[in-house]
Order: structure tokens, then C-alpha cells, then sequence
């Protein structure tokens, strides 16, 4: 459009104003509002100048004046107040709707984003005959059984005949709702609103149940270390006598703390009275040891210890390794006791 | 007495012509006014059509989109709504039952 025929617009647009003066300003407006526009159309589709084709500003006013429905007068403009009719509130939304659709499309590759969405038409129809097999589940099942699947009574081959059986049909409405009666129509939107609704809830549920289920998760994992639960260390030297005070280091020689740490508090089994420890080194609380070191050597379990549990390290007097040891050092000395302290034979030759 | 004359018919289906115009296809302005001149209705006033699809848009029958193009100025594209095609139902119904009553008076004015 270049700048005469713009100006010709302008000026016949300015006459036809001028020809409806006596209209209200507002109704003025709105009537001339898509003018220019329209007259570029107009101009681009043929030849001549505007009044050729179109007449005189003045009896094009006439037209519009007798066309646009206020033949006699304008009514009042409607009133600028809040209120606004159900169908001019629609009217609006559906002007927003349509101005953002031509907005969108390019954005997407496409001239109308409703274009891309026509597109996507089947794929509702599936995802709907879906949402409508999970929803006959819930309903009938209570959802009692809840998966990705719409299982009823828990049978896999009948839930995928039921979810086949909604998919066909869901189809079918989609190819055949066209041609519909309005009523069926309007039912069919109602069952659509109920389905989105059903689908955004069942949505929020599976979110939730993941995400609690991967917290959980994380909860185990934290109990990998199988020391946790370690609360004092007790040291026996090839003979099963308890080492008192002993002290563990790793090959760099930095102390390995297990259990409770110093100062450490010492509860006793029987009467659950807890009394501060004096005990530097390991064991916390000598009274606690699970295995009591008879004078004669022979040691005795506590506690009924099965073979595979934590006293491999227990020596037995009788083997051929105990027997290397100097027994009766055994007690006096006090080995340091490094995390190989199960060879024997090393803390029994200490010192 | 009012001489019967299409301008004089015209006008008061005017919004059932424009909207049966847009019943198979969307239009613009100028688009629309050829189709109804196409049609037959060879009087019709270009501010006609442009007050009328005006109207019928103020009135919530009709959504509008803008559709770009490299020649030319952009054009105003015209469609039903739900509204606007329950309308078009409805007074097409009106219509017909208006044309059928004049059509028998009419027969019995020529047989008689």
C-alpha cells in the first residue's frame, strides 16, 4: 500500500465520518473502526479510485447507516458499565481466542496454531478412549489395583480388550460426531469436561505416588553403611580375652571411629541404668562385652553366637596359631590394635 | 405503497444472506460481497456487506482473524461461531417458512 492509495483511504474514511456525524461518538467509532482495512481490500482488488467503485462517501454513509441496523437513529451506545452481556462476553473471548491462534501459529511453524491442533485430533481421540477405560476401572473397580493399565479384576488380557474395545469406539465418535444432533453433541462435551476432569486428578495421584515413592528411595539408601548400627567395639586378643582401652586405625593411620565416640554413655542390658564411661579406647563399656574370657582361657560365649556371626575373629585356644602365643602375656600386654587385629598371631607377638 | 425491489428485500435478509455466504468458508470483506453478487444478489452495496458483518460480529455470530499477506494489505478474515451457525439455522427456518407462505399466496393469486 503505498502512500496515495493510503491517503485516499484516509480521506474517504474522514468524509464518511463526517457524512454520520449526527451518530453518537462511540457508535461512530465502532462502525468506522475496520474501515481503512476494509478499504484496502477493497483497493486491492481492482482498479479505479474508491469513490468510482464504491460512490460517494455520503451515500456510502447512507448504506451503512441503513445497513448497520439503526434505520431511524442510533440507539444509545450500551453503557460503559461492568456488566456485560453472556454473548458479548463470548463474542470477546472468542476475539482474544482468534487473535491469539494467528499469534501463536507462526511460532509453531504453522498459520493458525487451531491448524496444528486440527492435527492433533486422533491423537485426542485415543488419548480419550484411554482416560475412558481407566475410568470404567475406577469406577467399577474402585481403583483398587491402580496401574498404567486399566486392569479389571486384575486380568492383563482383559484390560487390554477393554482398553482396545474404548479406543475403536472412541474413534468412531470422533470420524461420525460431526454429522450429530446438537443434543448428543452437547453431551458429549459434558462427558469431555467430567474426562479432563478425571484425568487431571488421576495425573496429580500417579505425580504424587512417584514422587513418594523415589522418596522412599532415597530413605534405603541412607542405610547402606553397615556400621550404623555399631554402638562399641570389642577387641579379643588369640586367647578370646576382651583388650581394654584398645584404639583402631586405618592403613594411614587416622583413627577409625565406630559407635558412640568419647565421652561414651554405658546402658546396662538388664537394668537400663546408663552410667558415663570412663574408657578412652574401645570397648566403651567392658561391662557389655558379648563374650566373657575365662581365667583358663577357654572362651565362652554370652550370648549364643551362631558360626557366621561376628566372632570369626575368636580364637581358638586349641588351634595352631593360639598355641605360638605366650600365653601368659596375653593378658598383660596391651596390643595396639590395628583393623587387621584379626591376625592373631601379629597382636599376640606385640610389644 | 412500497414498490417491491431486491434493494428494498435485501435489507431484511441481509444477515441471513451474509451468513449463509460464510456457511462452507470463511471470508473477508470484499471476498464475501463477491460471493453474494455471485450468488445473484447483484445490488448489494459493498458498506452493506461491511456494516452487516459489523453488526453480526458486534452481536457475537462471527470470530475474525487477520490473515497476512506479502502482496496486497492484510485482509480481515470472517467466520461462523456456534452462535453464528445456530442463527443461520434459525433464520434460515424463518426464511423458508416466510418464502413458502408467499409462494402459496402467490400460486392462488395465478390459479385464480
Amino acid at each position: 500500500v503505498n502512500s496515495t492509495t493510503q491517503d485516499e483511504i484516509t480521506s474517504y474514511v474522514e468524509a464518511v465520518r463526517a457524512a454520520l456525524a449526527g451518530l453518537p461518538e462511540a457508535t461512530r467509532d465502532e462502525l468506522l473502526e475496520d474501515l481503512p482495512e476494509h478499504l484496502a481490500e477493497v483497493q486491492a482488488e481492482g482498479t479505479g479510485t474508491l469513490s468510482e467503485r464504491l460512490g460517494t462517501p455520503e451515500a456510502y454513509a447512507a448504506e451503512l447507516r441503513a445497513t448497520a441496523g439503526y434505520v431511524g437513529g442510533f440507539p444509545d451506545p450500551p453503557p460503559a458499565g461492568a456488566w456485560v452481556s453472556p454473548r458479548e462476553a463470548w463474542a470477546n473471548v472468542q476475539r482474544v481466542l482468534g487473535r491469539a491462534d494467528v499469534r501463536v501459529g507462526p511460532v509453531i511453524g504453522y498459520e493458525r496454531a487451531s491448524d496444528f491442533l486440527v492435527l492433533l485430533r486422533p491423537a485426542w481421540w485415543l488419548l480419550r478412549g484411554y482416560l475412558v477405560a481407566m475410568a470404567i476401572v475406577v469406577f467399577f473397580d474402585g481403583g483398587a489395583d491402580r496401574g498404567l493399565l486399566p486392569r479389571l479384576g486384575g486380568s492383563t488380557l482383559l484390560s487390554l480388550m477393554l482398553l482396545a474395545g474404548c479406543l475403536i469406539v472412541s474413534i468412531l465418535i470422533g470420524k461420525r460426531a460431526g454429522s450429530w444432533a446438537v443434543w448428543p453433541r452437547y453431551a458429549l462435551r459434558a462427558g469431555t469436561v467430567v474426562l479432563v476432569l478425571f484425568a487431571f486428578s488421576g495425573f496429580v495421584t500417579a505425580d504424587r505416588e512417584v514422587r513418594d515413592d523415589s522418596y522412599v528411595g532415597v530413605n534405603t539408601s541412607f542405610d547402606s553403611n553397615p556400621y550404623s548400627n555399631v554402638q562399641d567395639v570389642y577387641v579379643y586378643d588369640s586367647h578370646g580375652n576382651l583388650v581394654p582401652g584398645a584404639r583402631l586405625f586405618d592403613q594411614d593411620g587416622s583413627p577409625i571411629q565406630l559407635g558412640q565416640g568419647y565421652p561414651a554413655t554405658c546402658v546396662d542390658p538388664d537394668t537400663g541404668e546408663s552410667t558415663p564411661s570412663h574408657s578412652m579406647g574401645y570397648p566403651y563399656c567392658p561391662q557389655n562385652a558379648p563374650f566373657i574370657a575365662p581365667s583358663a582361657g577357654t572362651p565362652q560365649p554370652a550370648v549364643s553366637a551362631s558360626p557366621g556371626s561376628t566372632v570369626p575373629a575368636l580364637p581358638d585356644p586349641s588351634g595352631s596359631v593360639g598355641a605360638a602365643a605366650p600365653s601368659g602375656s596375653a593378658t598383660t600386654v596391651r596390643p595396639s590394635v590395628s583393623p587387621s587385629v584379626s591376625r592373631s598371631g601379629d597382636s599376640g607377638n606385640g610389644k | 405503497v412500497h414498490r417491491v425491489d431486491t434493494t428494498q428485500l435485501l435489507k431484511g435478509v441481509l444477515d441471513l444472506a451474509v451468513l449463509a455466504a460464510l456457511r462452507e468458508e470463511d471470508g473477508y470483506g470484499y471476498d464475501i460481497l463477491r460471493r453474494l453478487r455471485g450468488a445473484g444478489l447483484e445490488d448489494v452495496g459493498d458498506a452493506s456487506v461491511y456494516g452487516t458483518l459489523r453488526r453480526l460480529f458486534n452481536a457475537g455470530f462471527l470470530n475474525t482473524y487477520v490473515v497476512p499477506s506479502d502482496e496486497g494489505p492484510h485482509r480481515k478474515y470472517y467466520g461462523l461461531n456456534p452462535a453464528g451457525r445456530t442463527e443461520l439455522q434459525r433464520s434460515g427456518k424463518v426464511w423458508h417458512g416466510f418464502a413458502s407462505i408467499m409462494d402459496d399466496l402467490l400460486r392462488e393469486r395465478e390459479t385464480a
